[in-house]
């Protein structure tokens, strides 16, 4: 479970976000929507602890993510705006990388990096080196790569990006499976249709501040609109003109 | 924690050692451009000195045929007499002659008269390779000169030593290993310029390049503490820079037998043992060109600029080296205080097969390994601040 109580962020003269509080709960798909610039990256990457928030505070499953961030980072999993691997190291050396700095080692990481192979469908490239490899292809490795230490919570910086249908879908599969085995995803995305076809709850952001949040049906009632994306126009326009 | 500290070392080396441009820098450019460069440069050097002392000379004359009784005396010291051109002013101008002695016609009369006879030397003083040859017509003349005034001084009943009141006899007390100074003087030199290009990829690319692929926010959202991941860096920088140090010193054992120094009197003998100790002794250096450089590089925003930063940072360290090449000091306690300072004077010593002094050798090591400590200390610091991901 992933608690953000009234977040604060500012960046010199620019505030980032200003007052954000949600819970994405374990076993729910939480997304976090909003147009370019509205904050989802620099909250996601305050619970990721990269950044220190101005004020407020993030728990992860409990615990602090400012006073004890490394027992906050055990419980992360975390796939970045840019999935960051190394070019020279292959799909296998990435993983157990991330696997050994979290504390996870010989026989239970090699046990374990075989079946995040097997459920992400890496084993065709698994030894081959990551320079060469495709979008989807080192996507799928550095979601591996956050799992590796099997966190219960999975944050997920607009993972679809760059993604063809087929991967994308494939993707979907995916997170629905780790929501059925307990886990807590919150994923950001820009994309409506994304979320409504993925998420249980959704919290969208829009310059800083929350704007609205509910069940895809939910939102669809507050607005009055059938579309998804018209309710989206509306909530982050009123925003925008206030 | 000791196991995420292997698990980062170990990465940075492997990773870096599938580069080829940090391979090739860290085994072969850094370690062995200097030794061989040295190499050939001081093997050219003595041999074409030592080859032209050996050789016969030509020296061109104009009007020979005034001085036979000299021309006879430069012959007999393995000269060789040419006749020089109609206008030895321009043939030396132009560079065809280095030097030309005219003997005027009144020469024999003054000569025989004994009053000084005048003879002229045709030189170019501003080309550098003309100066041996100018030297040695000089001191051949002189030569003449001084054994043509002891028998003139014979014939008249005076003792010759009377106008030598002062005789100055050099004793020269530099032991042949001494005076391979000279020859090895550039020595610490490119060991620490080989310690610093070990190290300079590897810091670039363990931070700004890091920073760079995008590779370190996820790398920091791992329940690793930011200290352990610095020290990993660190370590492995400090070992690709001690890896290039070992090579350079090894390489410069070898090559040692490979320059004739015997031939001009100089002894080298860098023995195995003083190698081991001028390792030892430069191994401090290596941690703190590795502070250096990762503190450097952790405020650059790409390879590029860090790349930009380091190779002028990279002389810094050299800047006391070249001092002391230029104003030579002896050694003192305040330049251990110095890293590369201290490391350059201790292995001149120990070129120079002279014993170190312990106190010294204590000065360096702490000094440097504390200062080296102090810029790691930064670099946790600067990782700590999430400035760090640009």
């Amino acid at each position: 479970m992933i608690e953000v109580i009234d977040l604060k962020k500012s960046f010199g003269p620019v505030q980032a976000v200003r007052g954000v509080s949600f819970t994405a709960q374990d076993g729910h798909i939480t997304g976090l929507l909003g147009p370019n610039g509205a904050g989802k990256s620099t909250t996601l990457r305050i619970i990721s602890t990269v950044l220190k928030p101005g004020s407020g505070t993030v728990k992860v499953d409990g615990v602090d993510v400012v006073s004890d961030g490394n027992a906050a980072r055990m419980g992360l999993g975390v796939l970045p705006h840019q999935s960051g691997l190394y070019p020279r190291l292959t799909a296998r050396e990435n993983i157990r990388y991330y696997g050994e700095l979290n504390g996870v080692s010989g026989a239970a990481l090699a046990q374990r990096i075989d079946e995040l192979l097997e459920l992400l469908e890496i084993g065709d490239f698994a030894d081959r080196p990551a320079k060469g490899f495709s979008q989807g292809q080192k996507i799928k490795v550095a979601l591996a790569r956050a799992m590796v230490h099997g966190p219960k919570n999975l944050v997920l910086d607009e993972p679809t990006n760059g993604l063809d249908v087929m991967a994308t879908r494939a993707l979907r599969a995916l997170i629905r499976k780790l929501k059925d085995a307990g886990h807590c995803v919150l994923f950001s995305s820009h994309v409506m249709q994304e979320v409504a076809a993925l998420c249980d709850s959704i919290v969208i952001i829009a310059g800083g501040v929350i704007v609205a949040r509910g069940t895809p049906d939910g939102l669809r009632k507050q607005t009055g609109e059938s579309d998804l994306e018209e309710a989206f126009v509306k909530l982050v326009g009123t925003e925008a003109a206030a | 924690m000791n196991r995420k500290y292997f698990a980062v070392f170990f990465k940075e080396a492997i990773d870096n050692l599938r580069d080829r441009r940090t391979l090739l820098t860290v085994l072969v450019f850094g370690p062995l451009f200097g030794p061989l460069f040295y190499t050939v440069m001081m093997s050219t050097v003595i041999n074409r000195q030592v080859a032209d002392l050996d050789q016969s000379y030509a020296l061109a004359v104009q009007g020979a045929e005034n001085a036979p009784g000299l021309m006879d005396y430069l012959r007999q010291h393995n000269m060789s007499i040419e006749k020089a051109p109609a206008d030895p002013r321009e043939a030396v101008k132009t560079g065809k002659l280095d030097v030309v002695l005219v003997v005027p016609p009144g020469y024999a009369a003054a000569f025989s008269a004994g009053r000084p006879a005048d003879v002229q030397l045709i030189f170019d003083k501003s080309r550098e390779s003309a100066g041996k040859n100018i030297d040695r017509a000089r001191d051949s003349l002189e030569n003449y000169s001084r054994a043509v005034g002891a028998l003139r001084l014979l014939a008249r009943g005076v003792d010759p030593r009377a106008i030598s009141p002062i005789v100055v006899e050099d004793a020269d007390v530099s032991t042949p290993q001494s005076r391979a100074v000279l020859l090895l003087g550039m020595m610490p030199y490119f060991l620490l310029f080989a310690a610093i290009l070990g190290a300079f990829y590897l810091a670039i690319d363990s931070t700004a390049g890091e920073r760079e692929r995008g590779s370190l926010e996820p790398l920091l959202t791992t329940a690793v503490p930011r200290r352990t991941l610095v020290l990993g860096k660190l370590s492995a920088v400090t070992l690709f820079s001690a890896v290039s140090l070992g090579i350079d010193i090894a390489a410069l054992v070898w090559c040692q037998h490979l320059i004739p120094a015997a031939k001009v009197g100089i002894s080298v003998d860098f023995t195995p043992s003083n190698a081991v100790a001028t390792f030892l002794v430069c191994l401090p250096f290596c941690l703190f060109i590795a502070g250096l450089l990762s503190v450097v590089a952790s405020f650059t925003k790409s390879y590029k600029e860090a790349q930009t930063w380091l190779s002028f940072i990279m002389l810094v360290p050299m800047v006391p080296v070249l001092g002391m090449v230029m104003f030579p000091m002896e050694p003192a306690w305040w330049m251990m205080l110095l890293p590369s300072m201290s490391q350059d004077v201790l292995v001149t010593e120990l070129i120079k097969g002279e014993p170190l002094n312990g106190m010294f050798v204590a000065l360096s090591v702490v000094s440097t390994l504390i200062i080296g400590g102090g810029l790691a200390s930064l670099a946790v610091w600067l990782y700590k601040r999430e400035q760090i991901l640009g």
